[in-house]
């Protein structure tokens, strides 16, 4: 379809228009015939029937309407050679329009500018190939002769086509748009060459036969047609200049290609060499064909540098120089080659004989390709296969897969593993300045992966929603709508059944948002200056946070329960919890929590009993008590202490500090408080009277107790503090001092 | 030196020689053209190399593609060092033979080694099937 407004939309001449209507119906003929057929689906012999029949026709007329490839058309037409070469010129300009319309259209204009026209057309092709460069390329090698048989079919039939309107017709030019799928990405001119020859044979056979020859073929069988009609025909050698070249340039990218398959090799001497006066038209036709198409994948080097047949040729040696420079007890590389094969590779060696200065390597053994690697990837005519637009494909999807934004959380273990190793080549190179050895660093991509959130298009009214589906999209297998319950009911009616539940879901939150703390700190390293102030906020609301689901506050009570903290304090995971937090909470609150702990420690000894837990809470409990004030420690050692009930019954035994004694962690914590209440109390000079009071009563409540519960009843491994017994002896006398002190050694 | 993630880090070697060692425990060489993230690569100018003993043969294999899974271990060839090998370079009849008759004496050996230990009563170790290549 899309030819049509090509058409419409192509600068036509008058003579044009006349045929625009018939071009039109050519197309639907042809449409026709695929639909019904398929591409290729026509019989080879009737196809050969229009091929003679076209030869013949093709003689009389074709001549006078076609730019020519050969120089019998040239000379029809009565173009000197310079004209060829303006045409030549005007072709690389002309090849910029990457309408393939618009080409055609112009070609249809005179017989002068036909020729040019249909001359940029061979090269156009559907894809905005470079045409300059393949000219450049194409003419330093035009042989000294070429035949007409030699030439790929598309050049000759081209002009043809594109000189009559009525062949001029879209289809024809369909073909090659629509077939070479991967042109634009290719720098390839030959397949892009190939291509457009099964349309211009098409377009021969159209303005022969109008109607009912040409449009029937698919272009597959197109690409055959021109040859075997070719062949039939006696073509004069003499060719006209242009087009030997670019016949010549593809002939060499053909046997190029040919060194691929060896087998292909078996034709290309003798086309390239002689004349070929009686080549087997069948066979060539599949020869063209084959050793075209490869070609495509090669063409780089052709655009790159030297092409292998003309590659730098130092003055040629003989081979036998070859093989003496480099002795090799066995060569049998070329042995499975064929013979043409082998042959070539010969020629190739003594050309390249020279720049191999190594000799490493057995050259030209297998094509020729061992030099030393720099030479090689200089001269190495495959070399650049990959293309850079590829490479980049394929780190750019390894990278994709890297890319995150928090390689922490993605990528944990590298990343610690990585800056274990960092440190560890750090610490070598602190300990010996010997050579420092450079560690592979693996690169990563810089650009953080856009986290996207995909929006399914909704139309409105419609029923069903349109999902795009992706590897970050998947499609959604069920649409499911949560509907919550009364929050309040709910909750309530939770705490009733499973308090403990509930516990747990707050430790898990309390978890989650001190991990989070804690990944603040690697954050503000990480971060630009601007967003710090964001980030401490945002860390400091978090604590509080924290603090709060430890404490269950709700908001309004001033002074939480203990009893939320308690239930998080009996399961094993939230004393841990405690332990981690604690450093972060701030003195008061951490003050708060530890004074929970004192006042309730009892309880959670026992509940402690099996789990024990709780000694890991003495090394966060000590590095707060060093930021408390005595005021706040007294209380703690009230708490400890169990004061207020002691109280009423002092002289009673304190069941609440026995067993804080008798347990390891109350004992040790005990000991912690105590010693450093002493130190503040011997440092602070000023402390209030009334605090020094309460705290030596407290001191000798503490002590008394101490003497008090049997020695079997304490836990030995707790080792006490070293300013313990001076501390103990302002407040006992020497006697009871020797007795405590044999108590808890 | 730093380097890509994953078969990115070939693109680098692409044109130069590289020995492929297969999953199956053929050897190739050949000059790597082609990659992409799989590492499935194209070789190309590809010869098998078969080793046996201190000879080895090269049959020729032309343009090699081999799925990326296959790749045991992959390594350039360092083009000035690869002509002083101590290895002798034989015919591929040669090498075929030698090959053969390697594997025969393997087999021979094997043979005798499971009639051994069944004479003294002792279970014949499976043979891992994957061996046989």
């Amino acid at each position: 379809m899309f030819r049509y407004p090509s058409l419409e939309e192509c600068p036509l001449d008058e003579e044009e228009d006349g045929f625009q209507a018939l071009g039109e119906e050519d197309e639907d003929i042809d449409q026709f015939n695929d639909d019904t057929f398929g591409a290729g689906a026509v019989d080879d012999d009737w196809q050969e029937a229009h091929e003679r029949l076209a030869e013949l026709e093709e003689k009389p007329t074709g001549s006078g309407q076609q730019a020519a490839p050969s120089s019998e058309d040239a000379e029809v037409l009565g173009e000197p050679e310079d004209a060829l070469a303006e045409r030549l010129t005007r072709l690389v300009i002309e090849s910029e329009l990457e309408d393939p319309a618009i080409m055609r259209a112009v070609h249809t204009r005179g017989p002068g500018a036909q020729t040019m026209a249909l001359t940029s057309s061979i090269w156009d092709g559907p894809s905005e190939m470079p045409s300059v460069s393949v000219l450049d390329y194409a003419l330093p090698q035009r042989p000294p002769q070429a035949r007409e048989e030699e030439r790929d079919p598309s050049e000759r039939a081209l002009p043809r086509r594109s000189s009559s309107p009525i062949i001029g017709s879209p289809p024809v030019r369909a073909v090659p748009i629509g077939t070479p799928p991967k042109q634009a990405a290719m720098p390839n001119f030959n397949q892009q060459i190939l291509c457009p020859k099964p349309v211009h044979i098409r377009a021969t056979m159209q303005q022969r036969y109008p109607a009912p020859y040409g449009e029937r073929m698919s272009p597959n069988q197109l690409c055959n047609v021109p040859n075997s009609s070719l062949l039939g025909h006696p073509f004069p050698t003499s060719v006209s200049p242009v087009l030997t070249h670019l016949q010549r340039a593809q002939l060499l990218g053909g046997a190029q290609a040919g060194r691929i398959s060896p087998s292909q090799f078996a034709r290309v001497p003798g086309l390239v060499g002689s004349p070929l006066p009686s080549v087997n038209p069948k066979l060539l036709q599949g020869r063209v064909g084959q050793m075209m198409a490869p070609t495509g994948g090669f063409r780089a080097f052709f655009g790159a540098g030297p092409a292998p047949p003309s590659q730098p040729q130092p003055p040629p040696g003989p081979v036998p120089h070859l093989q003496g420079l480099r002795p090799q007890p066995f060569r049998p590389d070329t042995t499975h080659l064929h013979p043409q094969h082998r042959r070539l590779l010969h020629q190739r060696q003594q050309q390249n004989r020279n720049q191999h200065r190594g000799l490493n390597g057995s050259v030209g053994d297998r094509g020729g390709h061992r030099g030393s690697h720099q030479e090689q990837v200089r001269k190495d005519p495959y070399a650049n296969l990959m293309l850079q637009r590829e490479k980049d494909w394929v780190s750019k999807i390894q990278m994709m897969q890297l890319q995150s934004t928090d390689p922490y959380l993605d990528d944990y273990y590298y990343q610690n593993y990585f800056q274990k190793l960092e440190k560890l080549s750090a610490t070598d190179e602190v300990h010996r300045d010997g050579p420092k050895k450079e560690r592979t660093k693996l690169i990563t991509p810089q650009v953080a992966k856009l986290e996207h959130t995909y929006k399914p298009v909704q139309f409105e009214g419609s029923l069903g929603k349109l999902t795009v589906s992706s590897v970050n999209n998947p499609r959604k297998m069920i649409d499911a709508v949560v509907t919550s319950r009364g929050e309040d009911d709910e909750t309530k009616e939770k705490q009733v059944r499973d308090k403990r539940r509930q516990t747990l879901v707050t430790i898990e939150k309390t978890y989650s948002l001190l991990l989070d703390v804690e990944d603040y700190e690697r954050r503000y390293l990480l971060s630009l200056e601007g967003e710090r102030p964001a980030l401490m906020s945002e860390r400091k609301q978090k604590i509080c946070n924290m603090y709060d689901n430890l404490r269950g506050k709700a908001p309004g009570q001033e002074r939480p329960s203990d009893d939320h903290f308690m239930q998080i304090m009996c399961i094993r995971k939230g004393k841990r919890l405690v332990a981690r937090i604690l450093p972060f909470l701030s003195p008061e609150q951490a003050a708060d929590v530890l004074l929970a702990t004192a006042r309730n420690l009892p309880f959670l000894i026992k509940k402690d009993a099996q789990d024990e837990v709780l000694p890991c809470l003495l090394r966060p409990f000590s590095h707060v008590l060093y930021h408390l004030p005595l005021g706040t420690v007294t209380s703690l050692v009230q708490q400890l202490t169990n004061l207020p009930q002691s109280a009423a019954a002092p002289a009673a035994t304190n069941l609440h500090l026995a067993a804080v004694l008798q347990n390891k962690f109350g004992l040790s914590l005990l000991y912690l408080v105590l010693s450093r209440g002493e130190e503040l109390q011997s440092t602070d000079g000023g402390a209030e009277l009334m605090q020094d009071n309460q705290w030596t009563e407290l001191m000798l409540l503490a002590t008394r107790e101490l003497l008090r519960v049997p020695p079997a009843a304490l836990p030995k491994p707790v080792p006490p503090p070293s300013n313990l017994f001076s501390l103990f002896s302002r407040y006992i006398d020497q006697q009871k001092l020797n007795l405590l002190q044999t108590k808890l050694q | 030196m730093n380097y890509m993630p994953g078969t990115a880090s070939l693109i680098q070697d692409i044109d130069k020689k590289h020995l492929v060692l297969l999953r199956d425990g053929r050897t190739l060489i050949g000059f790597l053209r082609s990659i992409d993230q799989f590492a499935n690569l194209v070789l190309h100018q590809t010869v098998e190399r078969i080793h046996v003993g201190k000879k080895y043969g090269d049959i020729p294999r032309g343009i090699f593609v081999v799925r990326g899974e296959n790749v045991v271990l992959l390594g350039e060839i360092d083009l000035e060092k690869e002509s002083d090998t101590l290895l002798q370079q034989v015919s591929i009849e040669e090498i075929l033979e030698e090959q053969r008759v390697e594997l025969q004496a393997k087999q021979e050996s094997e043979k005798l080694k499971v009639q051994a230990l069944k004479e003294r009563g002792l279970a014949v170790p499976r043979a891992d099937t994957l061996d046989e290549y």
